[in-house]
């Protein structure tokens, strides 16, 4: 008795559901957990989250925080791999070294990339790889995210291209390694540290001191991060500080073996015959979450009642979103917003109905994009041992009353 | 001339909304993360994996991976030793694997 006091208080101290067992284990996957609180104590520079480690911080934005296009900075997930964060940067003597297969090693002062390169922006969503892990079953390895490790943001910053000209790539130049200021305990490991074949650097990629029209929260990697349009965001390294140039594929841990899917044509696996090989996760696949109503919220029969979430992928753009109120036998198109952010960011869409019925009410919706690519149901979405690129049909159960 | 004029004071104005900016920026004077428990079941083994464990993360990040197979708990914590440098011996790999599985397992294969 007095034990499961302890523990009843202590989990409203942490404020956070510790993750439990939820459905039958069969290489299945169902809807990720979709219940979890924010907890009652914020982290610096954001509002109460749903947080699952303080060190490092992991913090998911809830849902309904996607009923709208553009997520608030305080509102935004969080999440870090090295348990040592700076809590304290000055911009004025920051700076990003850039070295290894370059012309002329430079490092370049915060100031000087506001000061010296051609500002740019983009609105981008940023998704983490494992985004509704907790839908996989068996439970793969990882944090046990529900459907907020993502939001979207306008970006600014200057062009990664043009940072990297400023030291200038060798001919043998092949890859682009990053890594930020966080640390392991034992400074004799890895880091985090993540690289980009340079065949994949484009125009769109950027190293940004802006989100939102604000300098970035310390948890989104103040003072800059890497910004990567259309990828997960395990390469959107925070508080980038080093850029080395190398001419093969460097080994690193975090792209060696984590962040990595079955290399098939459905990037699946079942955990008795685990692919042979794997790719990493890059380009998103298309997703859409309703952000309004919630699960469990009291709609009146009758009334307008008007859906509200966002749709998404890596950059292709969306071209509808569909809602099915009837399990998704039947689907009609919601409307979609005029797309002005570009292909990159959230496309946020609204469907009005009038619930014709009391009782549960049970909300599907669907997005496709420009290559006619769409969501499968939850349940037929295939596993991976990762529990990476989750986007199954997304569902919300309201209560009609009279 | 007048048009270098106005260049040149449209260039000053910049200079001073930079400066602002920038002293914005600075305002920014750091941050205090806070500490959340994440209490650990109570078992044998417990005050040493959290010892071990707690070395360099919360335990929020070990529970939040979900109920796992006693297979599954053994190679994150030899990922752990191998990886991250985690101090622990090879002598005390069962105990902290015994107390994971007997609080956060799940009876599957794999």
């Amino acid at each position: 008795m007095q034990r499961r006091d302890f523990f009843k208080k202590a989990a409203l101290i942490a404020g956070s559901a510790a993750v439990g067992s939820t459905a039958a284990d069969a290489d299945t996957t169902t809807h990720p957990v979709d219940n979890r609180k924010v907890a009652n104590i914020a982290f610096p520079q954001k509002r109460p989250l749903i947080t699952y480690s303080d060190r490092p911080p992991l913090l998911e934005t809830p849902r309904e925080v996607f009923a709208t296009p553009i997520t608030p900075n305080d509102l935004f997930f969080v999440r870090w791999h090295m348990p040592m964060i700076p809590t304290y940067i000055n911009p004025h003597y920051f700076s990003i070294k850039i070295d290894g297969e370059v012309k002329k090693p430079v490092k370049i002062s915060f100031d000087s990339l506001k000061r010296d390169f051609e500002p740019v922006e983009i609105t981008s969503v940023l998704q983490c790889g494992g985004n509704s892990r907790s839908a996989f079953h068996p439970t793969p390895g990882g944090i046990q995210w529900g459907p907020g490790a993502m939001g979207c943001a306008k970006w600014k910053g200057v062009r990664l291209k043009d940072v990297l000209a400023k030291a200038g790539l060798k001919k043998n130049a092949g890859w682009i390694k990053f890594h930020g200021l966080e640390k392991p305990v034992y400074t004799k490991t890895d880091g985090f540290v993540r690289a980009l074949e340079l065949s994949k650097l484009h125009d769109k990629i950027i190293i940004a001191y802006e989100m939102n029209g604000e300098a970035l929260p310390y948890l989104n990697g103040f003072p800059v991060r890497l910004i990567l349009p259309g990828f997960y965001s395990d390469s959107w390294v925070k508080m980038l500080s080093n850029i080395t140039v190398t001419g093969t594929k460097p080994k690193l841990h975090f792209m060696d073996h984590a962040y990595r899917v079955p290399d098939n044509d459905c990037e699946c696996e079942t955990p008795d015959n685990l692919a042979p090989k794997t790719k990493p996760i890059e380009e998103m696949n298309v997703n859409s979450l309703i952000g309004y109503p919630t699960g469990g919220t009291k709609v009146k029969q009758g009334a307008d009642l008007i859906v509200r979430g966002v749709a998404f992928d890596g950059g292709h753009g969306i071209t509808k979103v569909e809602i099915s109120t009837d399990g998704g036998s039947s689907w009609q198109e919601a409307t979609l917003d005029d797309g002005s952010q570009g292909p990159y960011a959230y496309r946020s869409f609204r469907y009005t109905l009038k619930p014709a019925q009391t009782g549960a009410l049970t909300l599907m919706a669907r997005a496709t994009n420009t290559k006619g690519e769409t969501q499968p149901f939850a349940q037929d979405v295939k596993w991976n041992r990762g529990g990476y690129k989750y986007n199954g049909i997304d569902e919300v159960t309201v209560e009609v009353v009279s | 001339m007048k048009k270098t004029t106005v260049l040149a004071l449209t260039a000053a104005m910049l200079l001073t909304s930079l400066s602002a900016a920038e002293k914005k920026v600075e305002v920014q004077k750091g941050i205090k993360m806070p500490y959340m428990e994440f209490p650990m079941k109570q078992g044998k083994g417990m005050y040493s994996t959290k010892g071990k464990c707690n070395m360099c993360h919360s335990w929020g990040y070990v529970l939040n991976q979900g109920p796992q197979s006693k297979a599954f708990w053994r190679k994150k914590v030899i990922k752990m030793i191998d990886v991250f440098q985690a101090p622990i011996r090879n002598e005390d790999i069962d105990e902290v694997v015994e107390y994971l599985y007997a609080n956060y397992g799940k009876r599957v294969k794999g």
